[in-house]
């Protein structure tokens, strides 16, 4: 298995494993067999909302939703947000662990801290270098974007 | 008598939100019981519409004044100050849970001077707190302990520098505190609970905090449906309120000093967050979860055009009022990103 990649945010480096699938949405993809995979946060979406403490789903198991069709919606320690479907197709499963108490999130966002699984194909997902480009491309933006809400 | 009291005024949040009423109704029963206070209930500050006993009676007050809403004290304050409750801001100790964890408090470096409310400040100070801080009245009672002795001790010692000078106090009528209402005594017998409390109808419109306000007039280039104006000084105002469109914070977003606020908006920066201080504010990542990526100033024009179309009006996109900073802003992008980079390590503890 290839090294993970690195997203350096100022003196933070969110890191991209290499096996996984990524959405522009900033969550990751780990392909399943089935046609049905988890999904979760990346570490630079974690880094930017820091602690969660309220996740909420909107749709129940077994939904079929769209591309980007809000679905939640998440409270964390730096930030609100809406959340959306990073593909589309039908809602598998929510990881009960993680509505139950959302830390695993923080702790192991690659792994326990995964958030649904959905059953679709990934088209326009991305490999881990093209997320890590898509990163670099829009990170002054975001920049802006961020620092247009700190009010600064 | 009551001039040197200090009045407590709690906004109540529109709606029906259980948790919020029943802080509301705990610290209303705590209040009453405290001796030397005028405590009044009031609809949601932000609606009070001219007409409205809640407004007229916030206008009667002329002492110290301590308001109790669910807004950002700054938003609260410059609130105030437009519909006339005019003072000194009062400086409340009470600290939000979450600000602890971070480096300095307050203020950044201090911004450009904005113009200031409009003419003589009165003699007397106004306290807001925030009442999303705490989801129990204890350290609301604390605060308001606090400030009762520290607007009392302001008082005593003006009357004692003045005691020479000043006339003695004319008391008209019978000073009566009747059963249910404010303890105004008869100056403030008209402000029956009922009629203080008729719901007003929702609102919305920008509030401007004139002490970050430069009269840069952006706003008024801005703003496609007349809701600013300039007054007989040419200072900036919001002069038809009505005219602005509901959920639109779009003259915000390219007001460059942070002067403008709409109170109920549902992120910080735009409801009237403390300006620069990052700790314990929480940004609002929708667009960078929803895939889309907008600058403030695209997603200002994106706002405009929408109310413009749903006024049946064409849609301008940027080619009208768009701030002249543009340009500049080409100039010296490095320095921001480099401060930015900065708050970014900042928000990692």
């Amino acid at each position: 298995m290839s090294e993970p990649l690195q997203f350096d945010m100022g003196k933070f480096a969110a890191v991209l494993p290499a096996d996984l699938r990524y959405c522009r949405n900033h969550m990751w993809c780990r392909p399943g067999t089935a046609g049905t995979h988890p999904f979760g946060f990346t570490s630079y979406a974690i880094r930017l909302m820091q602690d969660v403490y309220f996740l909420d789903w909107s749709v129940s198991p077994g939904a079929v939703v769209a591309l980007k069709q809000q679905i939640g919606n998440i409270e964390t320690s730096k930030a609100v947000s809406d959340l959306f479907t990073p593909i589309a197709g039908i809602v598998a499963e929510f990881n009960a662990e993680v509505l139950r108490d959302p830390s695993a999130i923080n702790v192991d966002g690659y792994g326990r801290g995964w958030l649904f699984e959905l059953t679709g194909t990934l088209d326009g997902t991305m490999d881990v270098q093209g997320y890590l480009d898509f990163l670099t491309a829009n990170w002054d933006q975001t920049q802006r974007i961020i620092k247009g809400q700190m009010g600064d | 008598m009551s001039r040197n009291r200090l009045t407590i005024v709690l906004s109540q949040a529109p709606g029906k939100h259980p948790a919020k009423r029943s802080l509301e109704e705990s610290l209303a029963a705590n209040l009453i019981m405290e001796p030397g206070l005028d405590v009044s209930i009031v609809p949601n500050l932000y609606d009070l519409g001219p007409d409205h006993t809640g407004r007229m009676y916030l206008e009667g007050i002329s002492g110290d004044l301590l308001v109790l809403t669910w807004h950002f004290p700054r938003a609260a304050f410059w609130l105030l100050d437009r519909i006339g409750v005019r003072g000194h801001e009062g400086l409340t100790q009470i600290k939000p849970p979450q600000t602890d964890d971070d480096e300095e408090e307050g203020e950044s470096a201090a911004p450009k001077q904005g113009i200031g409310s409009a003419g003589e400040l009165p003699d007397r100070h106004i306290y807001c707190l925030d009442l999303r801080d705490f989801n129990t009245p204890d350290p609301y009672l604390a605060e308001v302990r606090r400030i009762a002795l520290e607007s009392r001790e302001r008082t005593e010692g003006k009357l004692a520098a003045n005691a020479n000078s000043i006339a003695p106090l004319l008391q008209i009528g019978v000073q009566t505190v009747p059963v249910g209402t404010n303890g105004h005594g008869s100056l403030m017998k008209a402000f029956t609970p009922e009629l203080l409390l008729t719901p007003p109808d929702r609102r919305w419109y920008p509030v401007i905090d004139y002490s970050r306000c430069t009269n840069c007039l952006e706003c008024l280039d801005f703003c496609l449906f007349g809701v600013y104006g300039v007054d007989s000084m040419e200072r900036i105002l919001v002069e038809t309120q009505d005219s602005c469109k509901k959920g639109c914070p779009a003259c915000s977003r390219v007001c460059p000093e942070q002067a403008i606020m709409f109170p109920e908006y549902k992120t910080a920066a735009i409801a009237g967050a403390p300006v620069g201080a990052i700790s314990g504010l929480k940004i609002d990542l929708t667009r960078l979860f929803g895939g889309e990526v907008k600058d403030a100033m695209s997603q200002a024009v994106e706002e405009r055009d929408r109310e413009l179309v749903a006024d049946g009006r064409t849609a301008v996109g940027m080619s009208v009022g768009l701030p002249k900073r543009q340009g500049e802003k080409q100039a010296g992008p490095r320095d921001d990103l480099d401060k930015l980079m900065d708050d970014l390590d900042a928000l990692e503890l």
